[in-house]
């Protein structure tokens, strides 16, 4: 049994049928983890795609290594550095918030690269206009610049929320509750992988499918060329 | 795409999926003409580890090499792997034998055999050093559901903790063994389940953790749980299994086998309990 | 710095498992990148359902999932992969289906006039496509594919949950012997880190030979 609801392993069927709401419970903490991870991601990867633009070496550099470096490292290997190595410095975080923050941390390297190519992609002109018009940095950011930028970032960030959606399975290295790990302590109770981990897969596919559709939704309602001003 | 290169693609996958089909199982006159055989622990000091120069050590592998000896076997391939994956290990014949005196249950015999009975202990539990908690038994956790228990997947803690009724959310699943120490002593879970020995051999390696004192077993339908371990194999070695366990029960009768015993930390009263139960009177129930 | 030095020798054993691991993967992954790619524009019904199915399933599927299911679930239906087995084949069936969109995409994106020249120059289907199609989609395949190459790198890693002694499985291992977090880890990624920028700048360089070659190529096919 695991969350109080007992399996049946009577027949295939049944057991299919009786882990299908436990699997559901470990789904929940997979959007959990999910949802908490992409928004430290968008917000991490926005802090630092700024200071990599800020014009003092001392400051852009230092940070385009480290983006570097949590790009072109494994997830597990940086989860298992915050798990392991904080608590030496005296900070326990719960297993949940400490894989959230991982996921975050890596994806940031992502997003900020997202953040940096919808910058770019915006005409020169319009930053020379901002200068011509004395126009303060962050009145352009916030009026010319993001509305801009938006619809070219979305489609780029959708993706990579769904991409982490099938991430946060790797949390169940550090017990976080998630839908593999649900499966698989079902697997090593039953001894029965096969019914178990098909149906994680399966349930995999209907939220990557599901996501994916809200992400072109979401693309769609967005107009081409920038977000109008107020 | 090229004929040629997709037929040669085909041929090589055809190959390798042929090659690395199950083999036939543990096979008695394969292993004693080769004299060698694989067998797994599970990394859980002092029922079977592998220790710093590589070397299997513990009451399964060291009764495991005089036995096999005794039967002409001298070359062991240890693997290391998760509790939790010994026995899908040996159903997918990945090795031959288990020696890290698993627990014989009810549940377990329907999927593996396992040989004679070769050791038995009680339960205990790991906590931080002071006991801040004033943790005693299983009954504590009921009393206070804010209280979390690890426990290692496929472990039979978790049945006991069950039993008692603990919520899910008080149960952490930890990997394995060696990660309990850290979980303990940072303090994500309040305590660690396990046998008895094992949470006094981790407490020996820390002084951020103590082995919960005093401590009541768990009592479940009636009966103080008590364990006990064997050498787990494959359900159709049975050859194997036999002519092992022959050998086996020759060489608990000798002094050796109390000493290997004795030097991991069981009593007498233990060996003499694992020697009075059958495999069979466990398997199905009773015992 | 003593302590940094005796953590190496495992470290690197594991260090080169996960080389050879990537390696593999990598070249058994392109195999079946171009086979699905090409798969999933051919004219042939079944062959474009399974391109397609195996493209779909592969990337809308966690690759711990697929590692952890060939490791544990198969085994129940007969078949039994060893780790090294399980896992090269996890790491390439998932490599080959994001490859093989790479592989797609590239190959449209070579324009309709090189089609029609070689329908006019009397060219086969097959010929068209090894010696004209091909070379062309191959330079535009190449960036993509040197970040697939770096994150199947980073995928590796998951191996060391499948009991695989990957240069993250020696990390750990140390770390449970020692319990000295701090220097393994750091020791760890920083290994990785080392790893990824070779196999970028390997990648880098095939790239421009690639580059190179195909204006070869493509002279020897105007002429």
């Amino acid at each position: 049994m695991l969350f109080g609801i007992e399996w049946d392993t009577s027949s295939d069927l049944a057991f299919a049928i009786s882990i299908l709401p436990i699997l559901l419970r470990g789904l929940i903490v997979t959007v959990q983890a999910t949802a908490l991870g992409f928004v430290i991601a968008i917000v991490l990867g926005l802090i630092l795609a700024l200071l990599r633009m800020v014009p003092l070496k001392i400051v852009s550099w230092p940070t385009a290594i480290f983006l570097e470096f949590v790009r072109d490292t494994p997830l597990l290997v940086q989860l298992f550095f915050l798990y392991f190595v904080l608590p030496e410095y005296g900070i326990v975080l719960p297993a949940f918030l400490t894989g959230a923050i991982a996921l975050g941390l890596q994806y940031s390297g992502y997003t900020a690269e997202v953040y940096r190519a919808g910058i770019e992609a915006i005409p020169r002109g319009q930053w020379e206009a901002s200068i011509a018009l004395n126009m303060p940095a962050w009145l352009l950011f916030r009026d010319v610049i993001i509305p801009q930028a938006f619809p070219r970032i979305v489609p780029a960030l959708g993706n990579y929320l769904v991409s982490m959606l099938k991430d946060t399975a790797i949390l169940s290295a550090v017990t976080v509750l998630e839908m593999l790990h649900v499966g698989r302590i079902i697997g090593d109770r039953t001894f029965r992988y096969f019914i178990p981990l098909t149906m994680v897969g399966g349930l995999y596919l209907v939220l990557t499918l599901l996501s994916s559709l809200a992400v072109r939704f979401t693309e769609n309602k967005l107009p081409k060329d920038g977000i109008p001003l107020r | 795409m090229n004929r040629k290169i997709r037929n040669m693609i085909a041929s090589t996958l055809a190959l390798a999926l042929i090659g690395s089909l199950a083999f036939a199982q543990a096979d008695l006159t394969e292993i004693q003409e080769s004299g060698s055989i694989r067998i797994a622990t599970a990394n859980e000091i002092p029922y079977g580890w592998i220790d710093e120069n590589g070397d299997a050590r513990g009451i399964g592998p060291d009764v495991a090499e005089a036995v096999l000896a005794n039967m002409g076997v001298t070359d062991i391939d240890w693997t290391v792997t998760e509790f939790g994956s010994l026995i899908p290990g040996l159903i997918a014949d990945r090795f031959d034998m288990v020696a890290a005196s698993q627990a014989v249950l009810p549940a377990r015999c329907e999927q593996v055999d396992f040989s004679i009975i070769n050791s038995s202990y009680g339960e205990g539990l790991l906590v931080e050093a002071g006991n801040p908690q004033d943790i005693h038994g299983y009954e504590d956790f009921v009393d206070n559901s804010n209280l979390t228990m690890g426990i290692v997947s496929g472990a039979d803690q978790l049945d006991f903790a069950q039993a008692y009724g603990l919520r899910q959310n008080q149960i952490v699943s930890i990997p394995s063994n060696t990660d309990a120490l850290s979980a303990v002593a940072t303090g994500r879970v309040d305590a660690y389940a396990a046998t008895g020995l094992t949470v006094g051999r981790l407490a020996l390696n820390s002084e951020d953790v103590e082995a919960a004192e005093p401590f009541t077993d768990p009592v479940v339908d009636g009966e103080p749980v008590r364990s006990f371990g064997a050498f787990t194999l494959n359900a159709d070695s049975d050859e194997f299994r036999e002519a092992f366990n022959e050998e086996l029960g020759a060489f608990q009768e000798t002094q050796e086998y109390r000493d290997i015993l004795l030097s991991h930390g069981l009593t007498e009263q233990d060996i003499d309990a694992a020697l009075a139960v059958t495999t069979e009177e466990l398997c199905s129930g009773e015992g | 710095m003593e302590q940094l030095l005796n953590l190496l020798p495992p470290l690197l054993e594991g260090t080169w498992v996960t080389i050879q691991l990537a390696l593999a993967s990598t070249v058994l992954g392109g195999i079946l990148s171009f086979a699905a790619g090409i798969g999933k524009l051919s004219r042939n019904f079944f062959v474009r359902a399974i391109s397609v199915a195996y493209i779909e399933i592969f990337r809308g599927t966690s690759l711990l999932v697929q590692m952890f299911w060939l490791f544990f679930a198969l085994p129940l239906m007969g078949i039994s992969l060893s780790p090294v087995l399980a896992g090269i084949l996890a790491l390439s069936l998932n490599i080959g289906a994001y490859g093989a969109e790479v592989v797609r995409g590239a190959i449209n994106s070579v324009t309709q006039g090189q089609y029609e020249a070689a329908v006019a120059l009397n060219f086969s289907k097959r010929y068209t496509l090894w010696h004209v199609i091909l070379p062309q989609a191959l330079v535009e395949m190449m960036p993509p594919f040197g970040n697939l190459v770096v994150q199947n790198l980073k995928d590796t890693a998951l191996v060391s949950l499948i009991t695989l002694a990957d240069l993250t499985f020696r990390a750990q291992n140390l770390r449970n012997l020692t319990l000295d977090s701090v220097p393994i880890y750091s020791l760890t990624l920083v290994i990785y880190f080392v790893l990824a920028l070779i196999f970028m700048s390997g990648m880098r360089w095939l790239e421009r030979v690639i580059a190179f070659r195909v204006g070869v190529a493509q002279g020897r096919a105007r002429a």
